[in-house]
């Protein structure tokens, strides 16, 4: 990326305030969704009910970011790699905000479940699932903030791990489903938490596809998907 | 991209990046073109670039870098610079117009110039236009060269008003009109290409935009060159844009390629403001 | 923090409040230095056009006396007839008719002096006017009619009042007789004063009441003539040649220039010394003629012309040259079209004014010879003239009386000429600049 300074200082202060801002929303986003899944993995519902309470920041920085590229772009006719960060920022924005309801998902349903040790055999199916969605979150931020599009790559592969852990997931809970009649309500609500966790997957993976998009130029958005698909087919 | 600073760039210029020539027919081409002014002074380093049939080239670039200079080369002005030679080749339509046997009157009247002040004639505005058609005597006679008055000023935009006022004198236009009526009598003379030297800076945003319109017509006709300080407008007009820097050329590409991802860092530079 | 913004504003216009005062005082001193000194040359030159213009006012009216002229043969000594030749018209004795004329008004006047005096009271040239009259209309001989014949200049400049009658008659120009026989022709209203027409129609002559200034004033046009026709196309061409063709960072072009520069500030005896060696005595040009006085006065205004132009032409602006050539112009089409057309304004001015000093020039005249008397008036380029300026020159240089006035006519006729010509300059530089 360029790491030269534009002439204008306040054009440069205005970009470094919205990586900030992005930033900044991404990490209370990542804090969401590790608290909703914390409290997931637990089984506390007390923990769920205070996950989600500092979401109305996510969703007031999204309107902020958003109003900030409108006045950037409008103002200062960026051009080349400016233009596309700032396009970029737009998209991972709306990314990050879908991560933030998601999260609020998980602690919803969480705080519904009844509790009772059936938590424990979901904590051990969930735990992998988790840990890689978190993992992932953190390494596409961290790609975000350092503008590293090789590893972007890396990280995009990662979404291949959690959409297979979500498949195991599945079949695990269809079969809790199943035996234990009882408790079907939680189960449902636990495999909801579980495609939630997926979906956070898939918007961070988008992230890496941004990244990429602002550094190199190239818009891979659904290339990958179509290669790996054929390479699936065959 | 390479990083690095503007000067070490610079010094590690090597090609042209993009596409500074033209697969197929071009209508005007630069082969490893040096100007030099006062025997010492070189303003242009080995530039290779066409033109193509019916396109607009826009030329980009910070102050002094050389796309006036190259601008002027291709229509001969430089001639009229003490001092200054020229070498490499530069060609229309396959002929070498810097060779001894091509008379640069001749030449002007095939790449015809506009340029950055709105320059009319202190005369009247069929006079101003007529006049390039009576100097080469394009026109048989009376009925003939009022056709071609009509038919150019037509085309430049200009009919409508000033069809009334054709023997008022053309320094009573405004700024955009007076520009339009340069145009026309560039175009009276039914050039090949026009080379347009920064042809709205000296207008106002409203007359400006009726100009690139007007450009934007005038492309299915002839072939353009605008040399243009603006970006935007290089932007909004142009098919390919060229960016020149000290007096090489750096990147000619796709104009929405090098707005949007350019190959070189000294053209993302200049592109995104990050030195002048 | 801004309570210190204030002060410091505040003293700031304290300090520029203080320095107003004194500005304003300066330029007050200085228009009032600039309109003293304007004053002061307005007062200097109203005072020169009074006093040329008052000296200048006898010489517009010329003394006539009406004489009682008998054309008979026999003064006329002519054989009785009706029909005579040119030859023998031209021939005939005119000398005596006014005399005795005046002889018949005083019969008391016998002394051979005083009738010489009485005689003199006529001007030498009446003889030939009154031949003049005889040849038109030779009916008039056998005649006797009252002619006005005019006057001698003595009798003129009493009658114009230049001769004080109170003055003791040692001191006097006119003698007491004579104040007796002015008296009488007075009482008997044989002495008007009329319009000196002669002044422009006449050439030069001793009599200062047949002084004119056609000859001169035919001369200097000639010589004008010369010098335009010469100076006009070459400094133009040489001007044009130096700004567009000659190479710039030439020695030998920029040698050229400055003596073009220099060769302005050269007083212009010395081109009439240049005149006097290369055009009479190398080439051997007649002396005195319009034709080498307008070759001496070419090279004078050359620079001042070609200076002019090049000035006029700079100011022509490149974005005009290059719309010219972008069109696809000549150079030499470019400078005809164009440039000069823009140029002609200042080309004329400067050739206007150049021509105005030619006029008025007379030390370089004096070299090649125009300092002669001639009475001729010149026909054509090779025959002996001389200029206005160097007629006053001479004039002035006369004794009598009449020729005080004269000069100072020939010279209000000068400023008119000047003036009419920077006149014409001043129309038509607005004339040309309104089409920008």
């Amino acid at each position: 990326m360029n790491t030269q300074d534009h002439i204008s200082k306040e054009y440069n202060d205005e970009l470094e305030q919205l990586r900030a801002k992005v930033l900044n929303m991404g990490g209370l986003v990542e804090d969401s969704f590790n608290d909703a899944t914390k409290a997931l993995l637990k089984g506390k519902v007390q923990l769920a009910r205070e996950a989600s309470k500092e979401d109305y920041k996510i969703n007031a920085l999204e309107v902020s970011i958003d109003e900030d590229c409108s006045n950037m772009i409008a103002l200062r006719q960026p051009a080349a790699s400016d233009l596309r960060n700032i396009f970029a920022v737009v998209k991972i924005v709306t990314d990050l905000e879908r991560m933030g309801d998601e999260s609020e998902k998980i602690a919803k349903f969480t705080a519904e479940l009844s509790t009772n040790s059936h938590s424990m055999k979901f904590y051990n199916s969930l735990k992998s699932l988790v840990q890689n969605t978190r993992e992932m979150l953190s390494a596409a931020l961290d790609c975000y903030a350092r503008l590293d599009a090789e590893k972007a790559l890396e990280v995009l592969e990662l979404d291949n791990e959690v959409d297979a852990e979500f498949i195991n997931v599945n079949r695990i809970l269809t079969t809790y489903l199943l035996e234990d009649i009882k408790n079907i309500e939680d189960t449902i609500k636990v495999m909801w938490c579980a495609r939630s966790i997926e979906r956070v997957g898939d918007h961070a993976k988008n992230i890496c596809e941004y990244v990429v998009y602002i550094v190199k130029g190239n818009d891979i958005r659904h290339v990958i998907d179509e290669e790996s698909r054929q390479g699936r087919e065959k | 991209m390479r990083k690095g600073t503007d000067v070490e760039l610079l010094q590690n210029l090597g090609d042209t990046v993009g596409k500074p020539l033209i697969d197929g027919d071009s209508r005007m081409s630069c082969s490893k073109v040096d100007v030099f002014y006062n025997n010492n002074n070189q303003a242009i380093f080995d530039i290779s670039v066409d033109l193509g049939k019916n396109e607009i080239l826009a030329m980009i670039g910070p102050s002094g870098c050389g796309k006036s200079t190259l601008l002027r080369c291709l229509n001969r002005m430089n001639d009229t610079i003490e001092g200054c030679k020229v070498e490499g080749e530069i060609t229309l339509d396959g002929i070498d117009v810097y060779s001894k046997n091509i008379d640069p009157v001749l030449l002007r009247s095939n790449v015809g110039m506009v340029f950055q002040k709105p320059n009319p004639f202190p005369k009247s505005i069929y006079d101003n236009v007529a006049y390039g058609p009576r100097l080469h005597g394009l026109a048989r006679n009376g009925a003939e060269l009022d056709d071609l008055v009509e038919e150019s000023l037509i085309k430049s935009g200009l009919w409508k008003e000033t069809k009334d006022r054709l023997n008022k004198p053309g320094t009573g236009l405004s700024g955009g009109q007076q520009q339009r009526l340069c145009i026309a009598r560039t175009i009276a003379v039914k050039p090949e290409v026009i080379l347009m030297d920064e042809p709205t800076s000296a207008l106002d945003p409203i007359a400006t935009a009726t100009i690139e319109e007007l450009m934007y017509e005038l492309k299915s006709s002839y072939t353009i060159a605008v040399v243009t300080h603006s970006m935007q407008q290089a932007a909004r007009i142009s098919d390919r844009t060229a960016y020149f820097h000290l007096g090489r050329l750096v990147e000619v590409n796709e104009t929405n390629k090098v707005f949007t991802n350019p190959e070189h860092e000294l053209t993302e530079n200049y592109i995104t403001g990050r030195f002048g | 923090m801004w309570l210190e913004d204030i002060e410091n504003n505040m003293n700031n216009t304290k300090i520029v409040q203080a320095s107003l005062k004194k500005r304003y005082a300066k330029e007050r001193r200085f228009k009032a230095y600039g309109i003293f000194s304007i004053s002061l040359s307005l007062l200097f030159l109203s005072f020169l056009l009074f006093d040329i213009t008052h000296k200048a006012m006898p010489a517009f009216t010329q003394t006539y006396l009406k004489l009682d002229i008998d054309f008979s043969y026999k003064n006329l000594k002519l054989k009785e007839g009706s029909r005579y030749s040119e030859k023998e018209l031209f021939s005939a004795s005119y000398r005596q008719l006014t005399s005795k004329s005046l002889y018949e008004i005083f019969p008391e006047v016998t002394n051979r002096k005083d009738k010489k005096v009485l005689r003199n009271f006529v001007s030498s040239g009446a003889q030939y006017n009154l031949r003049d009259l005889v040849i038109e209309n030779p009916s008039l001989i056998g005649t006797k009619k009252s002619i006005w014949v005019l006057a001698d200049d003595d009798i003129d400049s009493f009658a114009k009042g230049l001769i004080d009658r109170n003055l003791p008659e040692s001191e006097r120009r006119i003698k007491d007789n004579q104040l007796v026989w002015i008296d009488t022709l007075e009482a008997d209203n044989r002495i008007e004063k009329r319009l000196n027409i002669g002044f422009l129609t006449q050439g030069d002559s001793r009599e200062p009441e047949q002084a004119g200034i056609w000859g001169a004033i035919k001369g200097s046009f000639f010589t004008m003539l010369i010098t335009l026709i010469l100076s006009f196309p070459i400094g133009v061409a040489a001007a044009v040649y130096l700004e567009e063709f000659a190479p710039k960072n030439n020695w030998f072009v920029d040698l050229i220039e400055v003596n073009i520069n220099n060769l302005a500030a050269v007083p212009s005896v010395v081109f009439g010394i240049l005149g006097l060696a290369v055009y009479i005595n190398l080439f051997g040009l007649p002396r005195s003629a319009p034709l080498v006085g307008g070759l001496v006065l070419f090279l004078m205004t050359l620079p001042t012309i070609i200076i002019a132009t090049r000035a006029a032409i700079k100011s022509v602006p490149p974005s005009i040259r290059e719309a010219a050539l972008g069109v696809g112009a000549s150079k030499m089409q470019m400078i005809s079209h164009h440039v000069l057309p823009l140029a002609m304004p200042g080309i004329l001015t400067g050739s206007i004014i150049g021509m105005a000093q030619a006029l008025g020039e007379s030390a370089p005249l004096l070299m090649i010879g125009m300092v002669a008397f001639v009475a001729d008036i010149p026909q054509g380029f090779m025959d002996p003239s001389t200029v206005l300026p160097v007629q006053i020159f001479i004039w002035s240089d006369s004794p009598e009386r009449a020729f005080i006035a004269l000069t100072s006519a020939a010279i209000v006729v000068l400023l008119i000429f000047l003036f009419l010509m920077n006149l014409l300059a001043i129309i038509l530089r607005k004339k040309f600049e309104t089409r920008w």
